[in-house]
């Protein structure tokens, strides 16, 4: 049995790193808690489902139209709203207070178009998993956690070995030094916006093969991914990474004691006590700029 | 008739919901997305106080108050600790967990299913049962919390508020005791949104967690902002707008399915176009902005 739980929470925590991470990019580059990121998940996953399903395209294509049009409305949201409210100076507060609308605005365009029930992206009939140690575990989990892996890989070469990625780390450390030094910084965050809503709409299309495309879906591993960041520290993908797996693996063995409705509201308990007696501990979220 | 009588009910409870938000968020510049947690606290306890122990209304609508005050406490307490946007994370986890609570404490809350059959409230012998009653009760309630708000915002205690929204430390070290300022004001605000719910259950007699949610939360700030963070006046004229501006498109011959998306939907979008082009709101005078950042 704790095999079973383990390879489960391993499958949760990848997607709550693919959103996490999403979103840790986003945050780092402008400082502002962008929840409309649950709406990107949503969007991602009900465009390959739409694509896979109603329109009957091959796979890999609603995949990928799934991922591009993630991207493009992560874009559209920070050239369309983002970027004019920052150019007039708005404070972080604002731009959360934005996200919150645009959230609300397009979970509700979808469950108008798509309607309020579970839909599932069907790849292959369901059966009986691989055995694994005792565990099962389907090809689609393997490939979650794979994807998952090979994403964090992807994203943290891509900061520390790119100049676009230098440039978002060197903007996650002090913005105004970092537009000093001659970086265009609005590009940089317009990347940051691609890359953290590709990595959205990744996570939405597996949690719709996995298991179900719900309007809700996108908040439910939003909060999640916003706890592994907060719990893990915003600059570093392995903590990410890190705080991820131990939520994961502690919402399994928890809904294996207490029952899964509890999960939820388990993992924001943590959370609770986290901002509360560590609101630095060991995120260093709140760091800010580097002291002159 | 009787279709206008029940847009004035509902105004008169988001009026209640508004104001006391616009304490929290306008005059101590503290943004919280758990006003909707508070309020569907007053409605439960009161609709279970009710249901279960058969108790008169002003009995539950006394301990739903005074419950509602001691979560606000609870509320108000991670706000001593942190600051605007952590602050918000805070409150959204305290919305989510309540959530939680009345979706799956289904042996006591009902869970999904919610609770039904609130029976018709009486206070002195006044029975309250016609829309008409509903609506001076709602509007008494109503004009109780702008007072309450006006005389909080007008007093020196007011004043504390905004030096807090505005810098922080420079209230502190004015002598100004910020701890239980920000404390009182989540009590008082708790209090009243716990008899706008209060006022919500016995009216529409049946409660379920949704109406208590994530986007209800959304719905009040996206009031406060539109009539104007700070102002009184404000989140009256807000709440008459956001709440009977929807029942227009009733009008214009909209699907009813549609009903409940296209509100959110402009909800949300009225949210974003204030903040990008009126952040102060219709009458507002606060733009979420610290003194310090404004030159």
């Amino acid at each position: 049995m704790t095999w079973q739980l383990l390879v489960n929470g391993a499958v949760s925590a990848s997607m709550y790193v693919l959103t996490g991470v999403g979103f840790a990019a986003i945050y780092s580059a402008l400082r502002f808690f962008h929840f409309a990121h649950a709406a990107v998940v949503m969007t991602g996953a009900y465009v390959a489902f739409a694509l896979f399903q109603p329109l009957g395209f091959p796979i890999w294509a609603a995949v990928a139209g799934g991922i591009v049009v993630s991207a493009c409305i992560g874009c559209g949201m920070e050239l369309v709203v983002y970027r004019p409210l920052r150019s007039k100076g708005a404070p972080s507060l604002v731009l959360l207070l934005a996200s919150l609308g645009m959230y609300v605005v397009l979970q509700n365009v979808i469950s108008m178009v798509f309607g309020d029930d579970a839909k599932s992206i069907r790849i292959t009939e369901v059966k009986e998993g691989l055995n694994l140690l005792g565990a099962r575990i389907t090809p689609i989990q393997i490939v979650s956690i794979a994807t998952g892996t090979v994403a964090l890989i992807g994203t943290g070469t891509l900061l520390r070995f790119t100049r676009q990625g230098k440039a978002m780390k060197a903007m996650a450390s002090d913005c105004e030094l970092s537009v000093a030094s001659g970086i265009d910084t609005t590009r940089v965050a317009l990347f940051a916006f691609a890359v953290g809503s590709a990595l959205a709409g990744v996570s939405g299309i597996l949690i719709g093969i996995d298991a179900a495309v719900t309007p809700m879906m996108g908040m439910n591993v939003l909060l999640m991914g916003v706890i592994a960041v907060i719990v893990g520290g915003v600059r570093s993908i392995i903590g990410i990474a890190a705080a991820a797996v131990v939520l994961g693996m502690a919402q399994q063995f928890g809904a294996w004691y207490m029952g899964p409705e509890w999960q939820e509201a388990a993992a924001f308990a943590v959370l609770l006590v986290f901002l509360l007696f560590f609101p630095r501990g060991f995120s260093r979220i709140k760091e800010g700029k580097a002291t002159v | 008739m009787e279709y206008f009588l029940h847009i004035l009910i509902l105004v008169a409870i988001y009026v209640i919901l508004a104001t006391s938000l616009n304490l929290i968020a306008g005059y101590a510049g503290m943004l919280s997305i758990a006003h909707a947690a508070l309020y569907g606290m007053g409605a439960y306890v009161a609709a279970l106080m009710a249901l279960k122990l058969h108790s008169p209304f002003l009995v539950n609508l006394l301990f739903a108050v005074l419950l509602t005050g001691g979560l606000g406490l609870l509320l108000g307490i991670p706000a001593l600790r942190v600051r605007d946007d952590y602050f918000v994370v805070v409150t959204f986890g305290f919305q989510i967990i309540m959530f939680n609570v009345l979706n799956n404490w289904i042996s006591f809350t009902g869970g999904p299913m919610g609770l039904a059959g609130v029976p018709q409230p009486s206070i002195f012998g006044w029975s309250i049962s016609s829309r008409i009653d509903f609506l001076i009760l709602g509007f008494c309630l109503g004009c109780l919390s702008i007072v309450i708000c006006w005389r909080l915002g007008r007093s020196p205690f007011g004043r504390v508020l905004k030096a807090l929204r505005e810098d922080e430390v420079f209230a502190m070290a004015a002598g100004k005791n910020v701890a239980a300022s920000k404390l009182v004001v989540f009590l008082t605000a708790a209090s009243l949104a716990a008899t706008a719910g209060v006022m919500y259950a016995y009216y529409v007699s049946f409660i379920d967690p949704t109406s208590f949610g994530f986007t209800e939360s959304v719905l009040i700030i996206s009031i406060v902002i539109v009539g104007g963070a700070g102002n009184l006046w404000g989140s009256v004229l807000g709440a008459v707008l956001l709440i009977s501006l929807p029942e227009l498109l009733r009008f214009v011959g909209l699907p009813g399915v549609f009903a409940a998306n296209v509100r959110q939907i402009l909800y949300g979008a009225l949210l974003i176009l204030f903040v990008m082009w009126r952040p102060q709101g219709l009458l507002g005078e606060y733009r979420f902005q610290k003194a310090e950042a404004k030159e």
